[in-house]
This record gives C-alpha cells, structure tokens and sequence, in this order.
C-alpha cells in the first residue's frame, strides 16, 4: 500500500486566526498556497488557510476553522497581500464576508450568484 | 502644490499584446504606473461547481483538462494524482515516465509559445514566427502520444489511455534533437541581441524580496532567484530519475524570465530523452478499488508554476469539493507590484513575460 502524505490540519478560530497566522508564517520558509472553502451543510462552510513549506517534500499545513454564512472572515492581506485574490473568491463564490475584500471578481450582477454555496452538502 | 496630474489608462480586456480577456487599469503620473487595478473575470466557466453537480469522479479527469488548452495534461494529471491518494491501487512506473513525458512536451511548447509573444511584443515578426513553426515539432510529438494536439483525454485513473510505440520513440528523439538545436539558436540570440532581450534588463522588475512577499511561483520566481518548484517538492512523478535540474536567475527582470524559461527548455528536453530512453516495462493502466473518501491536496508544477488540486469525497461517485488554484490567479497580486513604477510604454513587454493563462485564471 502506498504511503500517502496527509495534510498538517491546525484548527483556528475567526478570533484567532490572523494572530495564529503571525505566528506561524514565515515567508521565507513557508509558501501561501491558497484560501479554501468547503461547504459543511446549509449553514456552515470549513474555511482553509493553506501553506506549503519551501524545499521540502509534501509538507503541507493548513488552518482550518468553521463559519457561518453571516460571519465576517478576517482578511489576513497585511500578512500576505498575495491573499487578496483568493479572498475575493471565497466572497463570490461562497457569498461569505472577507474584511475588505470586495465582490465582483468572477461574477456580474447577471450571473448566477454565490454558485458554490450549496454544492457538495 | 503638485501639478501633477493622474491619468488612467486601461491595458484590455483586448489587447494586442495579449489575445486573452484580462483588463489592467494603470494610474499614470506622466509615463510611470503609480498605481493598478486588475479585472480577471471576463469568461469564468464554473468548472469548480460543474466538477461537483454534473461528473462523477472518474469522468472529471477529462473535465478538468478544459480548464486551460496549454497545460491540460498537468491539469488531469494533478487531479487523477489527487483522487488516486484516496482509492487502492498502484500507477505502474511505465505510466508514471509517460505522464512525466507529456507533462515536460506541455511545458516545453507552452514556453516556446510565451518566447515567441516576447518576440512579437520586442517587433521580431519573422522570430515570432520562426518559433511558432518550431514549436510545431512538438505538438506534432503531443497528437502522436495523445491523439490530440490540445486538451487531451490522456490521463485517466490509474495510468494513461494509449501505449507508445517504437515509431513514435523514434520521431520523439528525432524532432527534440531537431527543437534542441533550435533552442539553442534561440538562446544565442536572447543572450546578444539588445532590441529582443538585452533592452529589457532592469524592465519589469520582481525583486526576491517581493517574490516572497507575494509568493510569486513558477518562472517569475525563479528568475528572481527564489528557487521553488513542485517537481523538487513532491514525489508524486520521479523526477530525479530523469534528470531533473531547477533553473534559476537572479535578476529578476523581463530578460532573467526569458532566459529562465530557456533553460528550462533544454532541460525538459533532456528529461523527455531519459524517459524514452528509460522507459520501463509493464503496463499502463492499473485497476483502481474504491471511492474517493476523505480529502487530498495535490500540487504539480504546471508550465507556469504551481498548479493545486484539492478534492473532498464521502465514499461516493459524486465529489463534495473540487478545488483548483491556477498559477496565473495566484500570481495576479504578484503581476500588480511588478507593473508598479514602471514606463506604461514596457506594460506591453511586462505583461507577455509573465506568460498569464486566462483559461486557467478564469476556471
């Protein structure tokens, strides 16, 4: 059987996540790979704060931690600013709150709205 | 008081130095871009949501290579590698070296293609040219393994669709013997020639620091001197058997991409020569048990930086989430700060050396 390298999953909180990710992040040692959501159930999407570490094989750490749709994410762009792009995704997508990320990256106002927020539930 | 005055000026959704619908909106003060803005969203297509409400697993390897027609097989195979992590089964070797092959033939005549819009970007018409038919030779090479000249259904759970044949071995040594000659004709005059390349020094320019800062990928990276790439960092395809080298630059600049990508060319190509050369025995497509339970996260360097699948399944036919970061997208921030500062009239040349993919972009 083969042996499959598992993700390094750390639960945060909306509370505590930007200080978690302060503490953590590196940019010299850790690469920022992307903000993930997945839809739990009618109420509640798991958010992920992804990161790989430079140089080494398959390490990777993700932050993880539940919210509901009327929540406001923290924006972590002061710590990363390459996080922008994948924030304003979660918000179209997902139709959740990110501080200080705006709508409007994918979809018009025709478009069918928030398409990934009942998918996979 | 200031008299400066600020003016807008936008760079797309069309434009003739990049047929792909992105739109830049620049700040100028006088002829430098202060300031950027960035539309991406012009032909989003919805594969992410399509992925989990149409297809059921072993359909999406043939979904996801839409996602781009340059690396359409790194697509596949990043997916496939992901849901393979989750099922009972063992791709054999011989499968693995033909997944590297067609991976590293993407990545060569994606970077053939990205040199010769430098080309027409610097008024080098007849090199654009020149290029374009030389890169020929390795699509011809693709639609011979494949079938197909783009977006292959190659790829699929447990292996790949068709064997490869003495003959086609035989024309794969001869045309990359042919494509490495070229290459390095191509390398003397980028190396020399100051209208194409050498003018293009200190323009465009993404320091380390800045690289690391917005976790620049792929070739931007590397000519800055951040050395990162995903076939150094997973063992998902084996790399080291087949010689892979990382190439780096350290000047971070529009000419230190061009040279990166050329070197990666060459080594590619000799990668590809250790695989036919190689090639292992045995078969091509191994029997998968199973349903994708639990979740995997998989990452393949695509010909413009990393490429990342993550996947969510219940046991099911039907996936909970299928998530792909395209490097283009990831690098968008990236792109902004490099324009920043420069002369609007290299905006053009900058933006052809990023080598963004739209397709991927807007998934």
């Amino acid at each position: 059987m083969r042996e499959v390298k598992m993700i390094n999953r750390i639960q945060t909180s909306l509370l505590t996540v930007v200080e978690d990710i302060k503490k953590f992040y590196d940019k010299r040692v850790w690469h920022f790979l992307t903000l993930n959501g997945v839809k739990l159930d009618s109420e509640n999407t798991e958010i992920q704060w992804i990161f790989s570490r430079y140089g080494t094989i398959d390490e990777v750490t993700m932050l993880y931690t539940s919210v509901k749709q009327d929540e406001i994410i923290p924006s972590i762009v002061e710590i990363l600013p390459s996080a922008i792009i994948s924030q304003r995704e979660i918000v179209d997508m997902f139709g959740l709150t990110v501080e200080n990320s705006e709508k409007g990256l994918y979809l018009d106002e025709d478009s069918e709205q928030t398409p990934l927020s009942s998918c996979g539930i | 008081m200031s008299n400066k005055k600020i003016i807008n000026i936008p760079l797309g959704a069309q434009h003739i130095s990049l047929l792909e619908p992105v739109k830049f909106r620049f700040s100028c003060e006088n002829e430098t871009i202060i300031g950027v803005e960035s539309d991406v969203g012009f032909v989003h297509r919805g594969i992410e949501k399509a992925c989990v409400t149409k297809f059921k697993y072993d359909a999406i390897p043939y979904v996801v290579a839409r996602v781009c027609g340059l690396c359409a097989i790194t697509h596949s195979l990043c997916y496939t590698t992901a849901v393979e992590n989750l099922l009972d089964g063992e791709v054999s070797r011989k499968a693995k070296y033909l997944r590297m092959l067609m991976v590293e033939l993407d990545r060569i005549h994606s970077h053939m293609l990205c040199l010769s819009h430098t080309c027409e970007n610097a008024g080098f018409e007849a090199m654009f040219m020149q290029i374009m038919g030389d890169r020929e030779y390795v699509m011809s090479l693709q639609e011979k393994i494949t079938g197909n000249r783009v977006q292959f259904d190659y790829v699929t759970i447990g292996g790949v669709n068709r064997d490869i044949s003495s003959e086609i071995i035989k024309d794969i040594k001869t045309n990359l013997a042919i494509v490495k000659e070229k290459v390095n004709s191509y390398i003397d005059e980028f190396s020399s020639n100051w209208s194409l390349s050498l003018k293009f020094q200190g323009i465009g320019l993404l320091s380390l620091e800045e690289a690391y800062s917005y976790n620049a990928i792929g070739p931007l990276a590397r000519a800055t001197g951040l050395a990162t790439d995903v076939r150094s960092e997973t063992e998902y395809l084996p790399y080291k058997e087949i010689g892979y080298e990382m190439q780096t630059a350290h000047s971070g600049d529009i000419h230190g991409r061009n040279m990166v990508r050329l070197a990666e060319i060459l080594n590619s190509i000799q990668m590809c020569e250790n695989i036919v050369d190689g090639l292992p025995d045995g078969e091509i497509l191994s029997k998968f048990k199973g349903k994708p339970n639990g979740e995997s996260l998989v990452r393949l360097e695509a010909p413009r930086g990393e490429l990342m699948y993550y996947i969510k399944g219940d046991g099911n036919a039907m996936l909970n989430r299928v998530r792909i970061k395209t490097p283009t997208f990831a690098c968008i921030p990236a792109f902004m700060e490099v324009f920043k500062g420069a002369n609007y009239g290299d905006a053009p040349a900058i933006l052809a050396s990023f080598d963004p993919c739209l397709s991927c972009t807007a998934k």
